[in-house]
């Protein structure tokens, strides 16, 4: 049956056509939005760390209560817990993977004039000890590592002479050098042309930043590492690379060293942590986990009433138009033909559906942007959510079209 | 007629049960789903201390340099101009307080010490912001002057530590001091802990934490100091302070004032005294700008730091948009349903039933599926309430049905359900009765 043919009986009868329409719409505008905040909350998720995840232990807010950790304090902690059985390196850090308490924030602009904001770690040998790998370029050098702490300058960033050495991830090098090595290069800091920048000695595969809500759309690897060692600071953490085979002997050792070095000046009233990189990770991403369960619940909820009320209003639809399936058969359509027309009918109404939908998707994302600073939806959201819809559709429909194939031509003969 | 057309209604619903079943379950869904996450707006937006709230006011003065007049004030007090304000006592009533976690050590040798959060506060706390008392009471101004030992605990810290009896006169020991019980609150829950909001503009939009419980330990605000000394945290520094978590005379805010002013006219004289103040502070180079000062009312305060967490809005809209599906939904079952039975109401107006008639039977019969859908919903948001206290946020606790939203949950079920069967009455009241009469 010609499509010219289709349109006009839907046009004779709109009502329940525009009814499946508006419900496609309303579902299609949903399924994108959703889609893409269950997407916003997944990325973090299942982005790389990097890291070596199996054999590390975190620990941090070790915090005294007189006076802040000096330099050397720092440093013997360092050395103290590196020499522990089962401990392979250990690291005294500023910003940890999955610890979203402290972050450091860098601006970074190429010579090309791309900028980002990344986020930054120091600390003495964190390539080795959360076991990062190195693509191109070197580690830091010994001589290389500058001090950073309280008594260094107000702000906390030392004011370098020259370049400061970092490492940068392989996601930066493309998007600050676009496929040009950035071994060597220089990047400078945004509206400070005074300050001498940073220039990139080495780049590693992958390193997941601790603002881990930001690490979405490809900003999961924004993140650096610099050469700068710990120096005078009030709260201390710590990176320990651990053997995965010793850690049970491993972590009762960091837990006695760290009481050791720090117990007396935390005073047992400190919020210290010791746990390892799963734990960490588990309980960063707990409320994310939270929201993908009640996005996913929405989801179930929203393609199960659709499809109830698709099959519904398809089903009586088929009922209305028994007489004339009928006569169809009788005048010689096959099943299959019968069952084509539904099926295409639902396509052609779910397509029109899906249109006013994804325009329905687009300006409900303009409002939630407007509110709720989230981004704007990738175009890319409204073929897949459209798609979605279409298939459910077609599913949906798929049981009064069958019914609708098996009225048999005899029904013709009845009372018209 | 109404018990006839309810009698109907019935019969029609229990004639295709698959059909009803589904329309009740769409409204139910959509209502459940909605008025979970309402009752969770509208619990977190309420006004924590109604007839109270309008005369509360949070002043603040910017002792930062490196601020301008141009530039938002810090979101609290450095403990200088705390003082000199409080002390100035030029409102009806006004509170210093300051937060902290403490080492509670218990008695009993067997229990190991716990930390807990701590309020320390002015006397005037807990009648500015009407805490309700179960044993004991408040202590008093010479308490605070003479940073007495003595300490407010809540009704869940007596629970777990005296098992809910009068512990007023006992003792806890907080750190290496001895307090003296006083007082033992009611249970007391307000929502947010609107006393404890600050930097809300820097959450970006993750404020569930603003509904987080009470402290426990109340203590006088000198005695806080005193017996804490050492774990102080600050809001900010815009320097680093020589002896970090002891904040006097640090560069450093991390004191709350609360004032309040009764009488609406005295309010402008307040706001130009903490005018005043600053400028004085200026003029002899404590501040290098005075331009900044603001008062903002304790509503106005929760708007300014943006209470209601962003994701909680989030869900209310997706919620909405959802009933609203299932009111499509609805619209298309009603009309299948409603016009399949096109012989039976050509019958009806041919045996005389006018059309209004005809309508009001179908309008009843949408409203009682609203009824069962509404009591469908009603258990679906009680299921969704429990899921949201299991959630590990500060609110969690809060999210009960009261009555009004209980009330709703019926009143949006049975009106969506009307709204959505109008239609489709419509339809079947313009059936003509003739073509229906030939085909039967």
């Amino acid at each position: 049956m010609s499509l010219r043919i289709m349109l006009k009986i839907l046009q004779r009868h709109a009502l329940m056509p525009a009814l499946v329409l508006l419900q496609v719409a309303l579902a299609c505008a949903i399924l994108c939005n959703v889609l893409f905040l269950v997407w916003q909350r997944v990325q973090p998720m299942v982005a790389p760390s990097g890291l070596a995840e199996d054999e590390l232990v975190l620990v941090d807010q070790i915090a005294s209560h007189v006076r802040p950790w000096t330099a050397a304090e720092a440093r013997e902690g360092q050395l103290a817990l590196s020499h522990l059985p089962g401990v392979r390196s250990a690291s005294s850090a500023l910003g940890l993977p999955m610890i979203g308490q402290v972050t450091v924030d860098y601006a970074l602009k190429s010579p090309a004039g791309v900028s980002v904001g990344v986020n930054g770690y120091f600390g003495d040998g964190l390539v080795k000890t959360l076991g990062l790998e190195l693509v191109e370029g070197r580690d830091f050098l010994p001589g290389e590592y500058g001090d950073i702490g309280v008594s260094q300058s107000s702000s906390g960033v030392p004011t370098a002479k020259s370049a400061q050495s970092i490492i940068i991830t392989q996601s930066l090098e493309r998007q600050l050098f676009k496929g040009e090595s950035a071994v060597g290069k220089l990047l400078a800091v945004p509206d400070d042309p005074s300050d001498p920048g940073y220039r990139v000695v080495g780049v590693v595969r992958h390193l997941l930043r601790n603002q881990v809500d930001l690490a979405t759309d490809g900003r999961a690897d924004d993140t650096i590492l610099a050469a700068l060692r710990v120096g005078d600071t009030a709260i201390l953490s710590y990176a320990v690379r651990i053997d995965p085979v010793m850690r049970e002997v491993a972590l009762r050792g960091i837990h006695d060293t760290i009481k050791r070095e720090f117990g007396p000046l935390m005073g047992g009233e400190s919020f210290l942590r010791i746990g390892t990189y799963a734990e960490r990770r588990n309980e960063a991403l707990k409320s994310a986990r939270a929201a993908l369960w009640l996005l996913a619940g929405v989801t179930i909820a929203v393609i199960v009433v659709t499809a109830i009320g698709i099959m519904g209003l398809t089903g009586f639809w088929v009922q209305r138009r028994t007489r004339q399936i009928g006569i169809q058969r009788a005048l010689g359509a096959r099943r299959s033909q019968v069952l084509r027309y539904f099926l295409l009918e639902n396509l052609l109404i779910a397509g029109f559906g899906v249109l006013l939908g994804m325009a329905l998707a687009f300006v409900a994302n303009g409002l939630l942007m407007h509110f709720y600073e989230l981004p704007r939806l990738p175009w890319n959201y409204l073929p897949i959510g459209g798609a979605i819809v279409l298939v459910l559709g077609q599913l949906a429909v798929l049981g009064p079209a069958m019914r609708a194939a098996d009225v048999p031509p005899v029904v013709a003969t009845r009372a018209i | 007629m109404f018990g006839y057309y309810l009698d109907l209604a019935l019969h029609s619903l229990g004639r295709n049960k698959i059909l009803t079943a589904l329309m009740v379950l769409a409204i139910a869904v959509g209502i459940g789903a909605s008025m979970t996450t309402l009752t969770v707006v509208h619990l977190l937006s309420g006004d924590p201390l109604p007839g109270r709230s309008q005369a509360i006011f949070y002043p603040q003065v910017d002792a930062d340099p490196k601020n301008k007049d141009s530039s938002e004030p810090l979101d609290m007090l450095d403990y200088r101009s705390a003082l000199d304000l409080w002390s100035a006592k030029r409102a009806d009533r006004q509170v210093m307080l300051v937060q902290s976690t403490v080492r509670l050590n218990t008695d009993d040798a067997g229990k190991p010490a716990v930390m807990m959060p701590m309020l320390s506060a002015t006397a005037d706390f807990f009648s500015m912001f009407n805490v309700p008392f179960r044993y004991g009471g408040p202590w008093s101004e010479q308490d605070d002057a003479a940073r007495a030992r003595v300490v407010v605990i809540t009704d869940d810290l007596n629970q777990k530590l005296f098992a809910g009896e009068n512990s007023v006169g006992r003792v806890l020991r907080l750190r290496s001091s001895d307090v003296r019980i006083v007082g033992v609150l009611k249970p007391w829950r307000p929502s947010p802990q609107f006393y404890a909001i600050r930097g809300g503009r820097f959450a970006a939009g993750d404020t569930s934490d603003f509904y987080a419980k009470p402290e426990d330990v109340i203590t006088p605000f000198f005695t806080g100091l005193d017996v804490n000394d050492g774990n102080f945290q600050q809001f900010t520094c815009w320097q680093m302070p020589a002896h970090p978590g002891h904040l006097q005379d640090s560069p450093c805010v991390w004191v709350a004032l609360w004032v309040q002013i009764n009488d609406a006219t005295h309010v402008a004289a307040y706001r130009r005294f903490v005018a005043d103040y600053a400028a004085q502070q200026q003029a002899i180079g404590r501040f290098t700008h005075s331009g900044n000062t603001r008062m903002r009312s304790l509503m106005g305060w929760l708007d300014f730091n943006g209470v209601l967490p962003s994701n909680v809005r989030l869900q209310a809209w997706l919620a909405v948009a959802f009933l609203a599906i299932c009111l499509v939904n609805m619209v298309g079952l009603l009309l299948a349903k409603f016009l399949r039975r096109s012989g039976e109401i050509g019958l009806r107006r041919a045996l005389g039933a006018s059309r209004a008639a005809v309508f009001a039977q179908y309008m009843v019969e949408s409203g009682l599926i609203g009824l069962i859908g509404g009591v469908c919903g009603w258990l679906l948001t009680m299921a969704g309430l429990w899921f949201i206290r299991q959630q590990p946020v500060a609110y969690a606790d809060l999210a009960r049905l009261d009555v009004p939203m209980f009330l709703l949950t019926f009143v949006a079920a049975i009106g969506a359900s009307l709204l959505a069967g109008a239609l489709p009455a419509v339809r079947a009241c313009r059936v003509v009765p003739a073509w229906q009469l030939k085909s039967l």
